[in-house]
């Protein structure tokens, strides 16, 4: 078994897909149409394009748990889960520049380096460099 | 302040409040990264800290969860990647990140990554040509 694909529920796919190619810099890698408008809908990071891949997935549209539960989440400001960064500092600039709204800042814990920010679909995401 | 927010908090006081060790691992991090070509010297590091070579194996896989060895595997890995990327034959990528025996570094590499050296020097290689034509 290999582990090819971390899925992240979004609201809205289209306006997933817009934040996070233009703001995010992933690039999009599979898009196929499925019934109801819904996509299988996929992304890599630009550098590493063999990698795993982000699936944007209409879960909390179609099913009510998984709406519940990422709301419960974004409340009490859990990342639904976390990318690897080179720098937190710069990528914190970069999306602050970009309009991004981070509710934990650029923090040290440990050997490592983190901020969580709001993919504006419904999470919060985490940010990581390792020290 | 989030429940995330208290929770980091909590668990920075209980588990990380200790910076003479965090910087200790974290000075044995760097020392891998600028050296990892060469043999690991925990002596010398050991020396330099203060501390017992067992102390600091334990302390370094207690922050970073993998031990020293491992870490230093994966990151010559990942060089070697970079290597074939630039052309190197394999023969020259084992020995430039710092392994003795190419057949072993052969192995080692189509473990971590699913592919074989020269298999991944020609899929990437041969990528990248593609992506230049289109």
């Amino acid at each position: 078994m290999k582990v090819t694909a971390i899925s992240i529920p979004v609201l809205d796919q289209e306006k997933a897909l817009k934040f996070y190619t233009e703001i995010l810099g992933f690039l999009k890698k599979r898009d196929i149409p499925l019934d109801g408008g819904n996509r299988w809908l996929t992304l890599v990071s630009p550098e590493w394009q063999d990698g795993p891949e982000i699936l944007l997935e209409p879960a909390p549209l179609h099913f009510e748990p998984s709406k519940v539960y990422q709301n419960a989440l974004r409340e009490a400001g859990i990342p639904w889960t976390q990318f690897d960064v080179d720098n937190v500092d710069a990528e914190y600039e970069r999306l602050m520049k970009l309009g991004v709204e981070f509710s934990v800042k650029p923090t040290v814990m440990g050997t490592s380096k983190f901020a969580v920010f709001n993919d504006t679909c419904g999470n919060n995401m985490q940010i990581v460099e390792m020290r | 302040m989030t429940f995330y927010e208290s929770e980091i908090k909590r668990i920075k006081e209980s588990c990380f409040s200790n910076d003479k060790q965090i910087e200790t691992v974290i000075g044995m991090r760097n020392y891998i990264d600028n050296n990892y070509e060469s043999n690991l010297n925990l002596d010398f590091l050991s020396h330099t800290r203060f501390v017992s070579k067992y102390h600091l194996l334990r302390l370094f896989k207690k922050h970073y969860g993998v031990t020293p060895r491992q870490y230093l595997i994966d990151k010559r890995i990942e060089k070697s990647k970079e290597l074939l990327l630039n052309k190197l034959s394999v023969t020259e990528t084992c020995y430039a990140v710092g392994f003795e025996s190419v057949g072993s570094f052969s192995t080692l590499f189509k473990t971590k990554t699913g592919k074989s050296p020269s298999q991944f020097q020609k899929e990437q290689l041969s990528r990248s040509k593609l992506r230049i034509e289109s």
